[in-house]
C-alpha cells in the first residue's frame, strides 16, 4: 500500500497515511481537530482546508465558493490524499479545545439555582439544599475491638459489625479485592481504619478501607454531559462545598454536532469506542485538573454523578445508542444502576462509584430530570415551564401534581451550527448586538472581548430582533430588497454584513444570510410551537404559567425582550422568566450530596409523562404558524409592535 | 311550532374590496364591483348579512390561448384569436361585469412580450372595455416583476385587482399597487398560515387590508377541492371570529384549475364511458365553482360561457332566499 506524508500547518504536525484516505481522517490521526458538524458527510462545509502542496482528489461541493476554489480550498472530509501534502488549516475550521474563557464560564455558571432551605450557615461557595446531607459516598472512622478467643468472628464480619453499630446500615457488601488485603491491613493499622461506604441503590458497599483516620478527605465529582459542553464540579462531600467548577467542549464534537449524527457515527467501525473515549477523556481531563488544582488525592474521590441526555449517557457507558433513533425510539436504559466509575473509564478511586441521574425517554434525558430537581418545579403549587434551549430542546410543564415533558428537535442553529458564521459560545463569539436603524451600523460585544470570529446563539437572537426592529428584515425573515454597504447579493443568496473582514479574526466578513435566518426561524418555531402544543395538550393557557425557567449554557446570556421579539419565548410578563443556568449540573450536585435527592430524581423521572409531539395532529400547523417573526398570530405577542 | 334557529354571533367580518373606479372616482370604468363584506358564513341570511354576492370574472388572455382544450376554445369562437374582440364579446354577449386578463404573452415560453408592450396592451384594453379589470401575470416570477409594475402604471387610478404577490416575492408588486392605486391578489399555497403571513407582510408595507384579495390556491373537483375548501373555511371562521389579518375576500381561479384536469380534457373517443366531453368539462367547472361558493369564494375566475351562465343562475337562486 502506498503511503504519503501529510503535514498540517500551523500545527506543523506530520502523519503518514495510506493513499485514498481523506484529509479529515489524516488530521484526526495527527491529532489535529477540525470542525465537522455533519460527521464527515461533506454536507456542513465546516472542514475547509487549504492544500498548499501536493495532489488530492475531491468531490464537487456547493460549500466551496469560486473564490475559495481559487485559494485551493477543499473540504477535508471528501478530499483524498494522492501524494505527499502540505495542508494549511484556516482558523474557522479549527475546533478550539481550550477551556472556556473565565468570562464565559462565569456567565455559564451564573444563576445556578438551588433550593434554599439553609442547612449550614455558610459562605458563598457552600451549597444550600433542602435535601438531607447524605452523600453518595461517606467516610467513617472506625476503631475495631481486637479479636479474642471469646470474640472470634471473622475480620470482615467484625468490620461489618462495627459499621452497623456506627451507621445502622443493614445490607452490606464488599469486593474481593478488599477482602484479600483486609487481614493484614487491619492488623497493620492497629484496628483503626477509615472505611468509605458507597451507596449502590439499596445496598451499601464498603468501597475502600484505609489505615488511620482519613474521614476528612471525602470528595466527589458531578458532571453535566452536554452534547456540546461538558461541565464538572469537584465537591467536598463532608463540607458540602464546591471546590471548583470547570467546563470544556465535549470532544465528541469532531464526530458530529448533534446526537443523531453521533448515533450514526457509533455504527461505524470502532465508532462507539471512539465516542466513548472522547467523552470519558473530556471528563477525565476536567477531573484531573480539578483534583490537581485542589491538591487532593485521586483516591479520596470515590463517587461521580452524571446528568446528560439519553444518548450521552449511552455513549459514556459504551451502550449501543442505535435504537434511540429507530422507531419506536426506545433507549436501552433510562434508569442505570450505580456502577463502578472505572467501568465507564472514569479515573477516580479505582473502586469509586458512578451514578447517572435517570432519564425519561430517548429524547428527554437525565439532564432534564436533573433540571426539574434543581429548579424545584416538581414541588410548587404554581404551574411552571422549564425549557432547555439546545439542539434537542426539552420542555417540561407542571407543578407538584404532574409533570409532562416533550422534546423539540430545534436543530443546532442556536448553538452556532448549520448557520454560515455560527460558532459555539467560545472566545471571539459575537454574543450581544445592537443595530442602528439609520445607517445599519452594528455594535457588538464578543465573549472574552476577543476579535470576532463568528456568532453564537445569543448573538443570533439579538441580530434577528435588531434587524426586525430596524426593518432590515420583514416578518418572514426576508432582507430588504435594497443593496448598500451592509446588504448585498452573494453567490448563495442575500446577506447582511455584521462585521467586515478587516475587523474580524477570520479571513472573511461575518454575515447572516437569508438561509441562516430561515434556519434560525425554524429552530425558534420548533421550540415555541412545542411549548405551545404542550400547554395546549394539557388544556392550559400561557397566562396560567407563573414561572418560566430557561436553562442551558446558552440561556444565561439571552436578552429576554429580544427572545420574545423573535417569538422564541412566549410574550409573558418579563419577571416570570428566570434564568437558571446549568440546572443539569446543579441537580447532579444535589444528587451527589444526598441520597434523598437521588430518590427524588428517581421519582421525578418516573413521574414525568413523555409527550410525543409527532403524534399531535396540530403540531405541523402550530409549527407553520410559528414560522414568522414573532408569530403568524400576532395577538399572542401583544407587546410586540 | 316553528323551528328555533341557532343563531351564531360573529365578532368579525370580511373586508369589502372595491374593484374599478368610475369617472367620479378618478377612473374611466362604467361600473365598479364590490366583493366581500360578509358578516357571517355564506348564505345564512338569518344569521348575518351578505351585502355582496359572489362575482364571476371571465378569463381573457393577451394572446390566443395555447393549451386550452378544443371544446373550450370552440365555445368562445374565433374571437380568442383577437384579445380585444374576446374581451368585448365577454362584456357584450356574456354580460361580464368584470374581466380577468392574464398577461400570458409576456412569459418567456409564450412569446416573451416586453413589459412595454404588455403595458400598451392594458392601455388599449381599458379603452375597448369599460368594466373593471383583474390583471394577473404570466406565472414567470422574474418577468412578472418587470411586467406588472408597468401594467399598474398603465392602469393608474383604475383601481384594478393585480396579482399575484407571493411570500417570496411581494415587495415590488405591493410598491407598484400602492403607487398606482390598485388592489392586490395575495397568493398562498393552500396554507392558512402563509395566507395570513402574507397579508401581514403586505399591510406592513402600507397597503390596507381591504385592498388585499386572498388567492388561497384551489384544486378542481377530484384534485384537492376538499383541501382548498377546508382551508378557505378555516380562514373564514378565523376572520369571523375577529382575525382581521385573514379577513380578506377570496379569489378562486376555477377555470384555470378545471380545464387542465383529465376529466375536462379527454375526448369521448378515448374514454367512451365518460360521455361527451362537451358537457363534461362544463359540468366540472360548474361543480368546482359551486363548491367554492359554499366555502366563501367572493370572486371566481372562469372560462366557459355556459359554465358561467349556470353558476350565475345558481348564485342568483342562493341569493333569492335573502329577499
Amino acid at each position: 500500500m502506498t503511503k504519503f506524508k501529510v503535514t498540517f500547518y500551523p500545527d506543523n504536525k506530520t502523519i503518514e497515511v495510506e493513499k485514498d484516505k481523506t484529509i479529515l481522517s489524516a488530521a484526526l490521526s495527527a491529532g489535529v481537530l477540525l470542525n465537522t458538524s455533519c460527521g464527515g458527510d461533506g454536507v456542513c462545509g465546516r472542514c475547509k482546508v487549504i492544500v498548499k502542496k501536493g495532489k488530492v482528489i475531491t468531490q464537487p461541493s456547493g460549500a466551496i465558493t469560486l473564490e475559495e476554489k481559487r485559494q485551493q480550498m477543499y473540504l477535508a472530509c471528501v478530499t483524498t490524499v494522492h501524494s505527499d501534502l502540505e495542508i494549511e488549516i484556516p482558523v474557522q475550521s479549527r475546533i478550539d479545545f481550550e477551556k472556556l474563557s473565565p468570562q464565559e464560564l462565569a456567565l455559564r455558571l451564573k444563576g445556578l439555582y438551588s433550593d434554599s432551605e439553609d442547612v449550614i450557615e455558610s459562605g458563598q461557595d457552600i451549597i444550600e439544599g433542602v435535601f438531607k446531607h447524605s452523600p453518595l459516598s461517606t467516610k467513617i472512622y472506625l476503631e475495631l475491638a481486637e479479636p479474642t478467643l471469646d470474640d472470634s468472628i471473622s475480620d470482615l464480619e467484625r468490620l461489618y459489625r462495627q459499621v452497623r453499630r456506627v451507621q445502622g446500615v443493614a445490607t452490606m457488601q464488599t469486593g474481593l479485592y478488599n477482602i484479600r488485603q483486609l487481614g493484614e491491613l487491619l492488623r497493620d493499622a492497629d484496628w483503626k481504619v477509615t472505611v468509605t461506604l458507597g451507596k449502590r441503590n439499596d445496598t451499601v458497599e464498603i468501597v475502600l478501607i484505609e489505615p488511620g483516620n482519613t474521614s476528612q478527605n471525602n470528595f466527589g465529582l458531578c458532571f453535566d454531559i452536554g452534547t456540546t459542553t461538558i461541565s464538572g464540579q469537584l465537591v467536598d462531600l463532608n463540607q458540602k462545598k464546591v471546590l471548583g467548577t470547570k467546563a470544556t467542549y465535549n470532544k465528541q464534537a469532531v464526530f458530529g454536532s448533534d446526537v443523531i449524527t453521533r448515533i450514526i457515527y457509533a455504527h461505524q467501525e470502532s465508532g462507539l469506542e471512539k465516542l466513548h473515549n472522547a467523552v470519558s477523556d473530556t471528563m477525565n481531563q476536567i477531573a484531573k485538573e480539578l483534583i490537581n488544582e485542589h491538591k487532593i488525592d485521586i483516591n479520596d474521590v470515590a463517587c461521580v454523578v452524571c446528568a446528560g441526555n439519553t444518548t450521552m449517557i449511552h455513549l459514556l457507558l459504551s451502550v449501543d445508542p442505535s435504537y434511540i433513533r429507530r422507531h419506536p425510539y426506545v433507549p436501552t436504559a433510562n434508569f442505570v444502576p450505580v456502577i463502578r466509575a472505572a467501568e465507564a473509564g472514569i479515573k477516580i478511586n479505582p473502586r469509586g462509584l458512578l451514578s447517572c441521574v435517570p432519564g425519561v425517554s430517548s429524547y428527554v434525558g437525565g439532564d432534564t430530570t436533573s433540571g426539574v430537581l434543581a429548579s424545584g418545579i416538581y414541588k410548587q403549587d404554581d404551574l411552571s415551564i422549564l425549557i432547555d434551549i439546545g439542539t434537542n430542546g426539552e420542555i417540561v410543564l407542571g407543578n407538584k401534581d404532574f409533570l409532562v415533558a416533550c422534546a423539540a428537535s430545534a436543530g443546532p442553529a442556536f448553538e452556532g451550527s448549520g448557520v454560515s458564521c455560527g460558532m459555539r459560545s467560545s472566545a471571539g463569539a459575537i454574543q450581544k448586538v445592537s443595530i442602528n436603524p439609520k445607517d445599519y451600523k452594528v455594535n457588538y460585544t464578543t465573549i472574552g472581548d476577543a476579535r470576532p470570529r463568528g456568532i453564537c446563539g445569543s448573538g443570533y437572537i439579538d441580530i434577528l430582533a435588531e434587524m426586525l426592529k430596524a426593518g432590515i428584515i420583514d416578518k418572514s425573515g426576508k432582507l430588504r430588497p435594497e443593496n448598500n454597504k451592509h446588504i448585498r447579493q452573494a453567490d448563495s443568496g442575500r446577506e447582511f454584513v455584521i462585521v467586515f473582514k478587516e475587523d474580524t479574526d477570520s479571513s472573511a466578513d461575518i454575515v447572516i444570510t437569508e438561509t441562516d435566518i430561515e434556519n434560525l426561524k425554524r429552530a425558534k418555531a420548533a421550540i415555541f410551537s412545542a411549548t405551545a402544543i404542550l400547554v395546549r395538550h394539557m388544556e392550559l393557557d400561557f397566562s396560567l404559567i407563573k414561572k418560566f425557567y430557561i436553562a442551558g449554557g446558552f440561556g444565561t446570556y439571552v436578552n429576554i425582550d429580544n427572545a420574545v421579539q423573535i417569538g422564541l419565548l412566549p410574550d409573558l410578563e418579563r419577571n416570570k422568566f428566570l434564568f437558571i443556568g446549568n440546572s443539569s449540573l446543579a441537580g447532579a450536585r444535589q444528587v451527589l450530596l444526598s441520597d434523598e435527592a437521588m430518590k427524588k430524581a428517581d421519582d421525578i423521572a418516573r413521574k414525568i409523562t413523555y409527550f410525543e409531539l409527532s403524534v399531535d395532529p396540530g403540531y405541523m400547523d402550530e409549527y407553520g404558524a410559528a414560522l414568522f417573526f414573532p408569530h403568524t398570530d400576532l395577538t399572542r405577542f401583544p407587546s410586540i409592535k | 311550532m316553528a323551528t328555533q334557529l341557532m343563531i351564531e354571533k360573529w365578532l368579525g367580518n370580511v373586508s369589502t374590496t372595491t374593484i374599478g373606479a368610475t369617472k367620479a372616482e378618478g377612473g374611466t370604468r362604467a361600473n365598479v364591483v364590490k366583493i366581500g363584506g360578509e358578516q357571517g358564513l355564506p348564505f345564512l341570511f338569518q344569521e348575518a348579512a351578505m351585502p355582496n354576492k359572489p362575482v364571476i370574472a371571465f378569463e381573457v388572455w393577451d394572446i390566443p390561448p395555447v393549451d386550452w382544450p378544443d371544446e373550450l376554445v370552440k365555445s368562445l369562437g374565433s374571437v380568442v384569436n383577437d384579445p380585444f374582440a374576446w374581451a368585448e364579446k365577454c362584456v357584450s354577449e356574456y354580460k361580464a361585469k368584470i374581466l380577468c386578463v392574464r398577461m400570458q404573452g409576456a412569459h418567456p415560453d409564450f412569446g416573451n412580450k416586453s413589459a412595454d408592450d404588455s403595458a400598451k396592451f392594458i392601455s388599449q384594453l381599458l379603452k375597448k372595455v369599460s368594466v373593471p379589470l383583474i390583471i394577473v401575470g404570466s406565472g414567470d416570477d422574474q418577468k412578472d416583476s418587470q411586467v406588472l409594475p408597468l401594467c399598474c402604471e398603465a392602469a393608474k387610478s383604475e383601481r384594478c385587482l393585480v396579482g399575484s404577490a407571493v411570500q417570496e416575492n411581494y415587495k415590488t408588486l405591493v410598491g407598484a399597487v400602492l403607487a398606482d392605486g390598485h388592489n392586490i391578489i395575495a397568493e398562498s399555497p393552500i396554507d392558512i398560515n402563509i395566507a395570513k403571513q402574507l397579508n401581514i407582510l403586505i399591510s406592513d408595507m402600507g397597503l390596507s387590508l381591504d385592498r388585499i384579495v386572498i388567492n388561497p390556491t384551489i384544486g378542481a373537483l377530484g384534485y384537492g377541492l376538499e383541501y382548498a375548501y377546508s382551508i378557505m373555511e378555516r380562514a373564514r371562521l378565523a376572520a369571523l371570529a375577529g382575525d382581521k389579518t385573514v379577513g380578506s375576500p377570496f379569489i378562486c381561479f376555477v377555470g384555470q384549475e378545471t380545464w387542465r384536469t383529465k376529466e375536462a380534457m379527454i375526448s369521448q373517443k378515448e374514454f367512451p364511458a365518460w360521455g361527451p366531453e362537451a358537457q363534461r368539462g362544463v359540468a366540472w367547472e360548474i361543480v368546482t365553482a359551486a363548491a367554492l361558493i359554499q366555502a366563501g369564494a367572493d370572486l371566481l375566475v372562469m372560462r366557459h360561457p355556459k359554465a358561467v351562465e349556470k353558476v350565475n343562475k345558481y348564485i342568483g337562486s342562493l341569493m333569492e332566499s335573502s329577499l
